[in-house]
This record gives C-alpha cells, structure tokens and sequence, in this order.
C-alpha cells in the first residue's frame, strides 16, 4: 500500500515534468520563433531531468516486481 | 527492495527540483523586484510547490515501505515501545508548621536579645558579643 502511494507519486511527478516542458508554450511566456528566455530553459532542463528521472524510476520499479513474479512462478513450478 | 530504494532516491531528487522551481525566478532575475508576480513566475512557483509536496510525499511513502520490507526479513527489528511506569510520588517529608519553627527558633531569639542588652561587655568566655562586634569595627 504505502509502496503504491509512492509509485502514484513517481507518476504524477513523471506528468509534472511533462507540464514543466509544455509550460513556456502553454503559458505563452516564451514567444514563437524568438530565442529562449532563462525562465524557458530553466522549465526545458527541469522538466527534462524530473521527467527523465521518474520515468527510469517507474521502469526499474516495474522490472524489479516482474522479476520477483517470475522467481515466484518458478518456485511454484518446482 | 532495491526498486523502493531507487524510487525513494528519485523522489528526494523531485523534491530537491520543486524548491529549485519555487526559487528560480528570484534567483534568475526572471521576476522584477516590487512588481507583482509575472506569469512564468506563478506557474514556476506553484508547479515547485506541487512537484516538492508530491515528492515528499512519494519520498515517505518510499521510506516506510522499505522499513516495512526490511521489519519483514528481519533485518531490522523493532523494539516495542515499553511504557515507562508513572514514578510514584514520593511522600514529601512532613514540613514543620509555623508554630513548630517558632518554638525551634525562639532560643535564638532569645540569645540573641540576650546579647544585644550585654553590648559592650564581655562574656563569661572571654568572646565579644556577636553583634557588637560588627559595631566595634
């Protein structure tokens, strides 16, 4: 239970970094077709980096309860 | 276990990001001073704010579900909480009553006017008089 409050909170960090990319353009404080203003690489480099984070965390947490699934199936064949 | 541990890490990173975000536009100078606050600066602060609570939540709930695991495989017992028993209290010694101190105290007094009336002379053992002493000087 409390490992899935966690995972939810990974998940919800993982779309937080998705908003920060989308917020300059979504905001509208980073005008078209003009070089990138502080706040736009800022969110660009966060937003990144949280989503890139979570993203790896979430895979490693799913491969990590696949295979302790499958050293369960295995036990229970034998 | 190592999943939790690495989820864990991945959170206190976010959390360190969200007080990054909610700092960053006074740190980088992307919102003037004494004006009010611009719209990349409320959507990076409260985007901050969400990012470090949800962190800190997802951080907890990390650390608790790795002590549950590590309480499972016995790696780390825990102690029961032994509640302390109430220290009885201990009966305080019986206080003299006023009237008991003053018939403790009234020899004192007693001598003690004894040797005011006696100022100036001697005792029987040859000692000045305590008060008359101090006048003496």
């Amino acid at each position: 239970m409390k490992a899935k409050v966690g995972v939810s909170a990974l998940v919800l960090l993982f779309l937080g970094g998705l908003w920060l990319v989308a917020a300059p353009f979504a905001v509208g404080y980073q005008p078209r077709g003009a070089a990138y203003v502080d706040a736009t690489v800022n969110d660009l480099w966060l937003g990144g980096s949280l989503a890139a984070v979570s993203f790896v965390a979430l895979v490693i947490y799913a491969a990590d309860a696949l295979r302790e699934l499958a050293r369960r199936g295995k036990h229970a064949e034998n | 276990m190592i999943r939790k541990f690495v989820g864990a890490v991945a959170a206190s990173l976010a959390v360190l990001a969200g007080l990054w975000l909610m700092i960053a536009p006074f740190a980088l100078g992307t919102q003037p001073e004494n004006a009010d606050w611009t719209d990349p600066t409320l959507s990076e602060f409260f985007t901050g704010l969400g990012v470090a609570v949800v962190g800190l939540a997802g951080v907890i709930s990390f650390a608790m579900a790795l002590h549950e695991e590590l309480v499972a495989r016995g790696l780390v017992v825990v102690r029961p909480r032994v509640s302390e028993p109430e220290p009885e209290a201990v009966p305080s010694a019986p206080q003299a009553s006023s009237a008991e101190l003053a018939t403790l105290l009234a020899p004192l007094v007693e001598a003690l006017r004894e040797d005011l009336n006696n100022t100036g002379e001697h005792r029987r053992n040859g000692k000045a008089p305590l008060v008359g002493v101090e006048e003496n000087r």
